[in-house]
């Protein structure tokens, strides 16, 4: 981890500017992959999950903006110079690949278009090129199914074929949003494992999003939980599984069904994400959380950095409950920086006031 | 081509690439070009070569001269013209002079024409003749595509093909289809049809000469075409007046009569609807190229620039649009603007700047919903250019809808260029024009000289019609939705 991240994203704000409010679909969220890794990016549906893929790709569209914040790709701050210079270097998988593939044109074409661009190639060479990209993604009898159209492709296919587009670009950075959602799960493990073949082959680095834990711990080897628009938890996924250290992560991970046993209902979370409208000045998991207690609700966490060992202890929720709030006022964007900058190091952090600084929140008689 | 079929759904599997294998396999197996198709199309073009050639040539030399004037492009100007006089003489089937409706009766027989027929049955076969020979392209042209379809392309089945049953199972589509295909052959085969010229019938009348058989004298005598015309008025109830399919004095045919003025009303229909085409179609090219690009630029870029063009075009549309045809056409009519095409262009230009604006707000929905597909912003992401993006993923969506009110509205651009040659503005006289009949015969509508304006104005709605129902027939074709919606609208515009 000592050389610097392909991609970093700092502190990234996105606000969607209506004529009745401003949605705050992204708030503040900082991540970085490097090359060869893939780093997970999940949460439930309208968390500003494929919002943060579209602002990293520069893809936002009216009314949506990047209000604040940096994304630097292989050191090259995208939000001052424009992606133009840099489309390619960094790709993106759509969730659904019969939408992504336009339909008038031959699978071939598409891929052709891209290698033009990106590579130069023309006439036969890029005809030869394709056919290559379409074995590359497993595809079979692929000077064939060059000259199709997306309409005659499954859905697998089809998405084996989006992929051949983006590393069409020659990626170094490819951005899955959901890529495996419109896929039955045979065809999502198909993909999966192509991904990763891929990663190996390429050194990619790989940001995977999706809203399907199970993928998650399959795909990724870190992982970041969104909520609200604002990263909730990032550790490495096997210590997120093994010890999630958010009550949200906890809550997710209870909801995954088949961990849970055959005969006891499913776990749910309670209500629905809200959206987020400004600057937090609450945790905003905080009506939904099992184990919130009266600080959550006017001080907004900030990422504290866990030690993987002590996270294991018993949270202290319990002991908040009764008690009412000694928690100081104090605002929570000031230093955020900072302690973001510090807790990323240590490669786990949560953004949960149980892990607050306990000299804040714990009274003598706690011990 | 049934075999192919057969061959294809013979073990009934669905799996694309045997299928398409065998597709290709087929293909080598029966890898002969089709060779009957490409003679009949030679033969096709071969009985037209010379119209076609010295048609080719003639636009090369006028289009250089205009660019040209003098100069060292002067030689090439000459050249050119050699040519096209050149071309001229190669023989041509559908000509004028080789089925002649124009001669004499000499006392015992038709003298001149086609066969000795008499010159009603002349016109008649020359008419058939251009039909038919349209027809057999149109035919020949359907064949074609069919045989690429089932035999050449690699897909079995592109989303188009459905578009195309939809259209011919589209009785009231087919209808506007053949009217306006109709209208088309009229207007390109328009010196071919009339049973004189606008040449020798019209514009220099008193330089051209026609024998005929004098009844009173009992000889052939010679007559100037103008003084001719000027016994064969049309005006009420005259004596001289010349209906429809009758001959007038001088044994000239007259399929639809004559003008008031004596000029043959068929050839002035014929060269009118060439006119209303032309003006028509380059009208509705430059409003739907004005109105295609914005709606992909206000698609792409939305906010601004989309804004911008809300507030231009609602300010064109909040103008009366006839007021401001008629002060355009005044305006504008002292400019070289109004030499070019007896003032067409200029006509056609105003069109455009006027039509753009409907065209553009019914493009500009579609064009929205096409630029947020997915596939676009996998374009912008792979780092394609705007200007592609456009062209590629974006206009082949919208060309349906320009098909649709291109149609309608070439329907609309005709009835308002016969409106303002109606009033008297437009294309300037003795050019024809259908709305300038219109106007020479209404004195006499309620008289025995009723075709002059019938004939044109019968002729003008069942155009327009026809434009429409097409409009119709592609819209139901492409998205068979719409039905559902128009029919809703309908029941609107009742109850309101």
């Amino acid at each position: 981890m000592s050389e610097p991240p392909l991609l970093a994203v700092e502190d990234l704000v996105v606000e969607f500017t209506t004529e009745r409010e401003v949605i705050r679909a992204v708030d503040g969220i900082s991540f970085e992959i490097h090359a060869g890794e893939t780093v997970g990016l999940v949460g439930e549906s309208g968390s500003g999950k494929s919002v943060t893929a579209r602002a990293v790709l520069g893809l936002l569209s009216s009314p949506g903006q990047i209000k604040r914040g940096q994304i630097q790709l292989q050191g090259t701050e995208l939000t001052e110079s424009g992606w133009d210079d840099h489309r390619g270097t960094i790709s993106i998988v759509f969730q659904d690949p019969a939408n992504s593939l336009n339909p008038v044109y031959t699978v071939g074409d598409q891929i052709v278009e891209a290698l033009k661009i990106h590579q130069g190639l023309r006439g036969r060479t890029a005809t030869t090129r394709a056919v290559e990209l379409l074995e590359d993604v497993g595809i079979p009898d692929a000077t064939a199914r060059i000259d199709e159209y997306p309409h005659q492709l499954s859905g697998g296919m089809q998405q084996r074929v989006v992929i051949a587009i983006a590393l069409a670009c020659d990626p170094d950075i490819l951005v899955c949003d959901e890529p495996t959602t419109a896929l039955d799960v045979t065809i999502q493990a198909q993909i999966l494992d192509l991904l990763a073949d891929l990663q190996r082959d390429d050194d990619l680095g790989i940001l995977f999003i999706t809203h399907d834990m199970g993928v998650i711990e399959d795909a990724t080897d870190r992982v970041n939980v969104i909520y609200a628009g604002e990263i909730v938890e990032r550790a490495p996924t096997d210590v997120l599984f093994s010890r999630p250290a958010h009550p949200y992560t906890r809550a997710l991970l209870n909801s995954i069904p088949g961990r849970t046993p055959p005969d006891a209902q499913l776990p749910t979370i309670d209500g629905e994400v809200p959206t987020p409208t400004g600057p937090a000045s609450r945790c905003r998991f905080a009506p939904r959380c099992p184990e919130a207690f009266a600080a959550c609700e006017n001080t907004a966490p900030t990422h504290i950095s866990i030690d993987t060992d002590t996270a294991t202890k018993t949270p202290v929720s319990e002991e908040f409950d009764a008690r009412e709030s000694t928690v100081e006022q104090s605002s929570p964007s000031h230093g955020a920086g900072a302690n973001e900058a510090a807790t990323r190091q240590t490669n786990r952090s949560a953004a949960c006031l149980l892990y607050e600084d306990s000299t804040v929140h714990q009274q003598p008689d706690s011990q | 081509m049934a075999d192919v079929d057969t061959s294809t759904g013979v073990d009934g599997s669905t799996d694309t690439t045997d299928h398409r294998r065998r597709r290709t396999r087929n293909n080598t197996l029966r890898g002969r070009p089709p060779v009957a198709w490409l003679v009949v199309g030679a033969v096709l073009l071969g009985l037209q070569a010379g119209a076609l050639a010295s048609f080719v040539v003639g636009l090369l030399a006028d289009s250089v001269a205009v660019f040209a004037g003098g100069g060292p492009l002067g030689t090439v100007t000459t050249l050119l013209r050699a040519a096209e006089s050149t071309a001229q003489s190669l023989p041509t089937l559908l000509s004028r002079d080789l089925v002649s409706n124009q001669g004499y009766w000499n006392g015992t027989r038709w003298v001149g024409t086609f066969l000795g027929l008499e010159p009603a049955a002349a016109w008649g076969v020359r008419v058939a003749l251009v039909y038919l020979y349209a027809f057999a392209v149109a035919g020949w042209a359907v064949v074609g595509y069919h045989l690429y379809r089932t035999r050449y392309r690699v897909a079995d089945w592109t989303p188009r093909d459905d578009v195309i049953g939809r259209l011919r199972s589209h009785t009231w589509g087919i209808f506007g289809l053949i009217v306006v295909f109709m209208f088309i052959v009229m207007a390109v085969f328009a010196p071919t049809l009339g049973p004189t010229t606008v040449e020798e019938n019209m514009r220099n009348s008193y330089e051209h000469e026609l024998d005929y058989w004098n009844a009173d004298t009992g000889e052939v005598e010679t007559v100037l075409v103008g003084e001719a015309n000027l016994d064969s008025q049309s005006r009420g109830n005259n004596a001289e007046r010349v209906l429809p399919f009758q001959y007038d004095d001088y044994n000239r045919f007259h399929p639809f009569g004559t003008l008031p003025n004596g000029r043959d009303l068929f050839t002035f229909i014929a060269a009118g609807s060439r006119i209303s085409l032309v003006i028509g179609l380059v009208s509705v090219g430059l409003s739907a190229s004005v109105a295609a690009a914005l709606a992909m630029i206000t698609a792409y870029y939305k906010n601004r620039v989309d804004l911008g063009a809300v507030l231009v075009s609602d300010a064109i549309m909040a103008m009366p649009q006839l007021l401001l045809l008629i002060m355009l056409t005044s305006v504008l009519s002292n400019t070289w603007l109004n030499d070019i095409y007896s003032g067409g262009f200029l006509l056609a230009i105003i069109f455009a700047f006027t039509g753009w604006t409907y065209m553009w707000r019914s493009l500009r929905g579609p064009a929205l919903q096409v630029a947020g597909r997915q596939w676009v912003d996998a374009a912008k992401g792979f780092g394609q250019r705007p200007s592609m993006i456009m062209r590629k993923h974006i206009l082949p969506y919208i060309t349906g809808y320009l098909l649709i009110y291109g149609s309608m509205t070439l329907g609309g651009a005709i009835i308002s260029i016969a409106g303002l040659s109606y009033l008297g503005l437009g294309v300037a006289p003795p050019t024809p024009e259908w709305g300038r009949a219109i106007n020479l015969g209404q004195d006499y509508v309620r008289t025995g000289s009723w075709h002059i304006s019938l004939i044109p104005g019968l002729l003008i709605t069942l155009v327009v019609t026809g434009f429409n129902a097409l409009g119709d027939g592609v819209r139901d074709a492409i998205d068979p939705q719409s039905d559902a919606e128009t029919a809703e609208q309908a029941g609107r515009g009742g109850g309101a």
